[in-house]
């Protein structure tokens, strides 16, 4: 028996005025999970993560929390903690006194709390800053001081706005590897809102893919990468060949399609003879040489030297395609012959 | 080219605070001066028209009823504009654009027709000449900047931090005290000491309103002017100077000029 939702979002749906921004969302989240929501700006993302803290309230459907309907709890009594994009400290109030903040609205005593606030510091590595003002510390730190601020109360569920967005890339790689070390230390309940697909792939238990107010596809950062469920997926996360064609027939052992471009290859998937399909290929899944099931002649198109591999522009009978290879291809040239392949199972088909 | 483009960009600002300050030194000049009539240059200097402007009681009552009235509105105008601004940047209300746009219609208006208007309500309600109705008409006039200038302190400091205090745990009542409004005390600084010093000068409704038991200090000083022009003149101006610029030093010595009318 799967357990019960921890937080549970049921048929949601919302309007600012005539806009629909989100419609008929169902969301479950069990507890200890990290569940990313991913999506282009103005998916929903953010409106559905502002109604499960309490700041909007759903034009339709409900939001359980542990059992409990909370649409109509005030935000304050939700017992969430929020990491906001712009770190949302209080400028007024030096480091330690943030952190305490949500402890003094709980009426802690005040030797509790001491030790609290130096506990989170401590565990945010900023015990040395507690009686500095934000403005005084780097955006790293200040996120990382609103993390502890999150974090200090022991809430039910962390909600995260895009928390990693303000940062640059070193930074953030860093954050995100301390986040998920949190998470996992503490078994805390984590729903993060980002338009980072590969944020969410390292970060996530499970993510939702939102667009246009709808989740087209909930599952593990595995599956929504080898197996996406709509042509949307298969383009936001990850980059991806497209490749348009038709069933030609079907047996046991896979299924034939013939490519716009003529070409015949093979995929795992059975499908029914006739239907338009598009298969989605990852540029990583091309080989050179002639050893797999599928095989194309290509030539070179272009070729970009990326440190760590080489991206790689082949045009032929599949039509343009980009591959992803390992530097022992180095040798490849612009302009020059070349023979692709791919395995049935690295391909993925889906309704044209 | 630039070089002298520079040159001549650094002549005009400085041309342009020759014709705002030179005025002002004239007048400074003149309230020392120990003549009977203004003139410049003075042909004898001495302060006889400081010790004649704080001996005069007309003008010193006019004072003191000029200072209270505008501390109080100050006050008022803080007391009122904070919930207005507060709910026209921060609530949903049906018809909040609208009032958006008539809370500013007295700075359109020409004064010289409010004042009629304020007069024709206040007359049958015994306000004229009185504190209260000095003070409603100067807040007719206030009202509508201290409004402006806290919607948009407010306005500026967003609202995310807002919601982080309320996802701790704080009752939006505790949001509003631990957290509006220390991050609002330049706006407040700023509207109140706007909203005292257009009290303090305010001339046109107060044409209006006062009468011979109760008069404020430029309404007095007026009167004088249309009698008399001497050097009493200069030094009242130079008193009023005074005043405004220590309320500008008061803002720039406590919240920061730019801070506090943002840039």
């Amino acid at each position: 028996m799967t357990p019960a939702p921890f937080i549970r979002c049921d048929g949601i749906a919302k309007s600012f005025g005539t806009t629909r921004v989100i419609d008929n969302l169902a969301l479950d989240i069990f507890k200890g999970e990290f569940v990313s929501l991913l999506g282009p700006s103005g998916s929903g993302k953010t409106t559905l993560l502002t109604m499960i803290a309490g700041f909007e309230r759903p034009t339709e459907g409900g939001i359980w929390l542990d059992g409990y309907r909370i649409d109509d709890l005030a935000p304050h009594k939700r017992n969430m903690g929020m990491v906001f994009q712009n770190y949302a400290l209080f400028p007024h109030m030096t480091v330690a006194q943030n952190v305490g903040f949500p402890l003094r609205m709980r009426r802690m005593g005040r030797a509790d709390a001491q030790a609290r606030v130096a506990r989170a510091l401590e565990m945010v590595e900023l015990g040395a800053m507690a009686d500095r003002r934000p403005s005084q510390l780097s955006g790293g730190q200040q996120q990382r001081v609103a993390l502890a601020r999150a974090l200090v109360f022991e809430p039910r569920v962390v909600l995260m706005d895009e928390p990693l967005g303000a940062l640059d890339k070193r930074l953030r790689e860093q954050m995100q590897l301390d986040i998920r070390d949190l998470h996992r230390r503490l078994g805390l309940t984590i729903v993060f809102v980002t338009h980072d697909q590969s944020e969410a792939l390292t970060m996530s238990d499970r993510i939702a893919v939102f667009n246009k107010g709808r989740i087209e596809q909930i599952d593990t950062p595995a599956a929504v990468y080898d197996r996406p469920a709509t042509r949307f997926v298969a383009e936001f996360v990850g980059e991806t060949n497209m490749l348009s064609g038709r069933v030609a027939d079907t047996g046991p052992d896979g299924t034939a399609v013939d490519l716009a471009g003529g070409l015949r290859i093979r995929v795992r998937q059975p499908l029914e003879p006739g239907r338009a399909v598009s298969v989605c290929l990852r540029p990583e899944r091309l080989h050179l040489g002639g050893a797999g099931v599928n095989v194309m002649d290509c030539r070179v198109t272009d070729r970009v030297y990326m440190g760590d591999h080489l991206r790689v522009a082949l045009d032929g009978a599949a039509g343009p395609i980009i591959a992803r290879l390992p530097r022992s291809a180095d040798t490849i040239r612009e302009g020059e012959a070349v023979t692709a392949s791919f395995a049935p199972e690295d391909c993925w088909v889906l309704a044209a | 080219m630039t070089r002298f483009l520079s040159l001549l960009v650094r002549a005009w600002v400085f041309a342009v605070f020759a014709a705002i300050f030179l005025p002002l030194c004239l007048i400074f000049v003149i309230s020392f001066s120990g003549d009977a009539y203004l003139s410049f240059p003075p042909t004898s200097w001495s302060t006889r028209w400081y010790a004649e402007v704080l001996s005069n009681g007309g003008f010193m009552q006019g004072l003191r009823n000029s200072a209270i009235i505008a501390v109080i509105v100050a006050f008022l105008s803080l007391a009122l504009g904070l919930p207005a601004a507060y709910a026209l940047v921060r609530m949903e209300f049906p018809g909040r654009r609208t009032i958006q746009t008539l809370i500013l219609m007295p700075l359109v208006l020409p004064s010289m027709m409010l004042g009629l208007g304020i007069l024709m309500v206040f007359t049958p309600a015994g306000l004229v000449a009185t504190f209260p109705g000095l003070v409603l008409a100067h807040l007719v006039m206030t009202l509508p900047f201290s409004v402006r200038i806290l919607q948009t302190s407010l306005a500026n400091l967003g609202t995310d931090v807002e919601q982080a205090a309320m996802t701790l745990g704080a009752t939006p009542v505790q949001t509003f005290a631990q957290i509006t409004l220390p991050r609002l005390v330049p706006g407040i600084v700023a509207s109140s000491a706007i909203a005292a010093i257009m009290s303090f000068d305010e001339i046109v409704l107060s044409l209006f309103l006062v009468g011979p038991r109760l008069t404020t200090l430029p309404v007095a000083i007026y009167r004088y002017v249309e009698d008399r022009t001497d050097p009493m003149v200069a030094v009242l101006a130079v008193l009023l100077i005074v005043v405004s610029l220590a309320m500008v030093l008061l803002i720039e010595r406590t919240v920061g000029f730019t801070k506090a009318f943002g840039k």
